[in-house]
C-alpha cells in the first residue's frame, strides 16, 4: 500500500471539512478523487502533503506515518504535489519553476530532471527563462505539473490539474499523466469535470461534504458520476 | 564574446559583478578627495551601504527587519572591548569577529523568531533593538552604560596603522566590498531558494523547501554584515555609544533600501548613497533637513515604486534597445524573483 488514509478528521474552525475519510491507493495506480465544490477533495490532498493539520485519523506513506511530519519532509519523503489554481511563482523564470521542486536533488540530478522534462514538454525548453506569470493558463499548469514530476516523486498530487483550460491542454496533461503511469508512478487526482480524468484513473472515491460516499473501480464511478451530474 | 559574458552573468550576476566594481570604485575617493566632508560622508554611506544589504538579504525573503541597529550593536560593542579590553587592534580579527559575534547570537534567535510571520516579525525585530539598548545602558561595567566606550585604539591591518581620515575611509571601502561579496554569494547561490520563500512560502515548503533554514541563513548572514557596519561605524568615531545604535536608525536602512530597489543587490548602493549625501546636503538647511529628507522618501517612493534600480530595469525592457544577452532580469541584473514591477 503506497498511501493509507484512516479516519481523516480535518476542521477549519468551527468546521468540518473532513470527516471520518478513509482511503487507500496502491503502488502503480491512479486514482481519482471526484465531488462538487466544497466536498473535501482538496482539504483531504492538502491534508496528505501536510498543508492543513488533521485534528484526527492517521496517513500513512509506503508504510510510515505522515501526519506528524512537516509539509516539507513530506515532500522530501516522494510525495509530489501540483496545487489547485496553477500557482507558480509568478517572478521566477519558468525553469526555477520547475526546478523548485527539486531542491533536494543536487544540481547534476536536478539539470538531468529539467532536460528529461523538456523532452517531455518542449514548451519547458522554449519558454525556459522566460517569467512564469506571462504564461498562459494552460502553459502554467504544464510548468506546475513539471515542477511535481521534477523530483521523480512516487506519489503525485494532483489537485483538479484540468480545472478551466481548453481541451488542447487537457489533451497535453493527460498525455503527461500517461507517461507518469508509464514510469510506475502513484497518482492521487481530484477532478471536478471528471470526464477527463476517468480516463486516466483505475479506481476512484466520490466524496460529497467532506466525507466517502462511494469507492469502486472506474467504471463503477463513472456511472455514479454520470448519476450525480459530474460529467 | 556576448555568449561568455552571457554565461558569466548566468553565474555571478549581473547586478552582483556591478555592485562589487561600483563599490571598488570608492577606493579613489581617498585619493581623489582632501575634503573632511566628502571623506565624511563617504564614510557614513559605507556604512549605510554595509547595514543595509542586511536588510536587502531580508526583503529577498519577504521579510522586513527592524533589527539592523541591534546586530551593529553586538558588531560595534564587540570590537571595542576587544580593543579597549583585550588589546586587539588587528583588523582582520575584528573584522571576524564584528560579524560572528552577532551572527552567532543571531543562530539562536533566528531559529526561534523566523517562524514569525509578518507584522509580528517585524515587532519582534523592532524590540530586540530595544531590548539590547536596555542591556547596554544596565551594564555600565561592561559597556560604559550611557557614556558609551570611548578612546578605542587605532586598528591597524597587516601591520599598518590605520589612523587618519583616508585610511579609515579605505578601509571601510574595503570592508564594504567585502559585505557585497558576501551578499551576492549567498543572495546568487540562495537565489531559486530565497525566491520561492518570498513569493510564496507555503508553495515552497510543500515542494520540500525547508524553509526556516534557508530564512536561519539569511537571517545569520545579515546578522553579521551588520554588525560589520557596526565595526565600521565604531572605527568611524573611536566610540561605541549607544545613541549610534538607536532603534529608529532602522527606519533610515529600511528606507534605503526600499528606494534604491529591493530587485536588485544594487538597490542597497544607490539607495544608501542618494539618501546619505541627501541627508548631509539637506542638514546645511538646518531646521528643513528632516522635511526635505521626508518629501526626497516620498517622491521617490510615489515615482518609482519598484525603487531607483527597480524602476530602471523596468523602463529600461518596456522602452530601451534589447539588452546584449537577455531581458535584464534573465541575465542577472535583477534577482530572480524580485518584484521589479510596481
Amino acid at each position: 500500500m503506497m498511501l493509507l488514509v484512516k479516519d481523516l478528521e480535518v476542521r477549519y474552525g468551527g468546521i468540518t471539512a473532513l470527516r471520518q475519510v478513509s482511503i487507500a491507493v496502491n503502488k502503480g495506480e491512479t486514482v481519482l478523487l471526484v465531488g462538487a465544490n466544497g466536498a473535501g477533495k482538496s482539504s483531504l490532498i492538502n491534508a496528505v502533503i501536510g498543508l492543513v493539520p488533521v485534528c484526527g485519523g492517521t496517513i500513512e506513506f509506503d508504510g510510515n506515518r505522515l501526519d506528524r511530519l512537516a509539509c516539507d519532509r513530506r515532500a522530501r519523503a516522494g510525495i509530489g504535489y501540483s496545487p489547485e489554481g496553477r500557482r507558480v511563482f509568478p517572478s521566477m523564470s519558468v525553469a526555477d519553476n520547475v526546478l523548485s521542486g527539486a531542491f533536494g536533488l543536487g544540481r547534476e540530478r536536478q539539470r538531468k530532471a529539467f532536460a528529461w522534462l523538456c523532452e517531455l514538454f518542449p514548451l519547458l525548453a522554449e519558454r525556459a527563462r522566460q517569467p512564469a506569470g506571462q504564461l498562459s493558463g494552460g502553459e502554467q499548469q504544464i510548468v506546475a505539473l513539471a515542477r511535481a514530476m521534477s523530483s521523480f516523486p512516487a506519489l503525485l498530487l494532483l489537485d483538479e490539474p484540468f480545472l478551466g483550460l481548453a481541451p488542447v491542454w487537457i489533451a497535453r496533461i493527460s498525455e503527461a499523466i500517461r507517461q507518469m503511469q508509464q514510469r510506475g508512478t502513484t497518482i492521487l487526482m481530484t477532478e471536478q469535470m471528471a470526464r477527463p480524468a476517468l480516463k486516466l484513473a483505475t479506481r476512484g472515491y466520490v466524496m460529497r461534504g467532506g466525507e466517502v460516499r462511494r469507492s469502486g473501480t472506474i467504471a463503477e464511478i463513472r456511472e455514479l458520476a454520470l448519476a450525480e451530474e459530474y460529467l | 564574446m556576448w555568449r561568455r559574458a552571457r554565461s558569466i552573468s548566468n553565474v555571478v550576476g549581473l547586478g552582483e559583478i556591478l555592485s562589487v566594481v561600483v563599490l571598488a570604485l570608492a577606493f579613489v575617493i581617498p585619493v581623489a578627495s582632501d575634503s573632511p566632508f566628502t571623506h565624511s560622508v563617504a564614510n557614513q554611506t559605507l556604512i549605510a551601504i554595509t547595514a543595509t544589504f542586511s536588510v536587502y538579504i531580508m526583503l529577498r525573503m519577504d521579510l522586513l527587519t527592524f533589527a539592523v541597529p541591534a546586530f551593529m550593536g553586538l558588531g560595534g560593542y564587540a570590537v571595542a572591548l576587544a580593543g579597549l579590553r583585550g588589546g586587539v587592534t588587528d583588523a582582520v580579527a575584528l573584522t571576524v569577529l564584528s560579524f560572528a559575534v552577532p551572527a552567532l547570537v543571531a543562530l539562536p534567535l533566528g531559529a526561534l523568531i523566523l517562524r514569525l510571520r509578518g507584522v509580528y516579525f517585524v515587532l519582534v525585530t523592532f524590540v530586540l533593538t530595544e531590548i539590547l539598548l536596555l542591556v547596554i545602558f544596565e551594564t555600565p561595567g561592561l559597556t560604559g552604560g550611557s557614556n558609551g566606550l570611548v578612546g578605542m585604539p587605532p586598528i591597524d591591518l597587516f601591520g599598518l596603522s590605520i589612523a587618519d581620515n583616508r585610511q579609515v575611509l579605505a578601509f571601510a571601502a574595503g570592508i564594504t566590498v567585502l559585505a557585497a561579496i558576501i551578499t551576492a554569494a549567498l543572495t546568487r547561490y540562495y537565489r531559486q531558494h530565497f525566491a520561492s520563500i518570498e513569493e510564496n512560502e507555503v508553495l515552497a515548503q510543500s515542494l520540500g523547501l525547508v524553509v526556516w533554514r534557508y530564512k536561519v541563513i539569511g537571517f545569520v548572514v545579515a546578522a553579521g554584515l551588520s554588525g560589520m557596519a557596526g565595526f565600521l561605524l565604531v572605527n568611524m568615531l573611536l566610540t561605541a555609544h549607544p545613541t549610534s545604535f538607536s532603534p529608529i536608525s532602522s527606519v533610515n536602512y529600511i528606507a534605503y533600501a526600499i528606494v534604491g530597489g529591493r530587485s536588485s543587490i544594487l538597490g542597497p548602493i544607490i539607495g544608501s548613497t542618494l539618501l546619505v549625501w541627501a541627508a548631509n546636503i539637506f542638514s546645511i538647511q538646518g531646521e528643513y533637513s528632516q522635511g526635505l529628507f521626508g518629501l526626497l522618501i516620498m517622491i521617490c517612493v510615489t515615482l518609482a515604486k519598484g525603487g531607483i534600480v527597480g524602476t530602471a530595469i523596468l523602463l529600461w525592457e518596456r522602452y530601451g534597445p534589447a539588452w546584449p544577452w537577455g531581458a535584464a532580469r534573465a541575465s542577472g541584473l535583477a534577482a530572480d524573483g524580485a518584484r521589479v514591477r510596481p
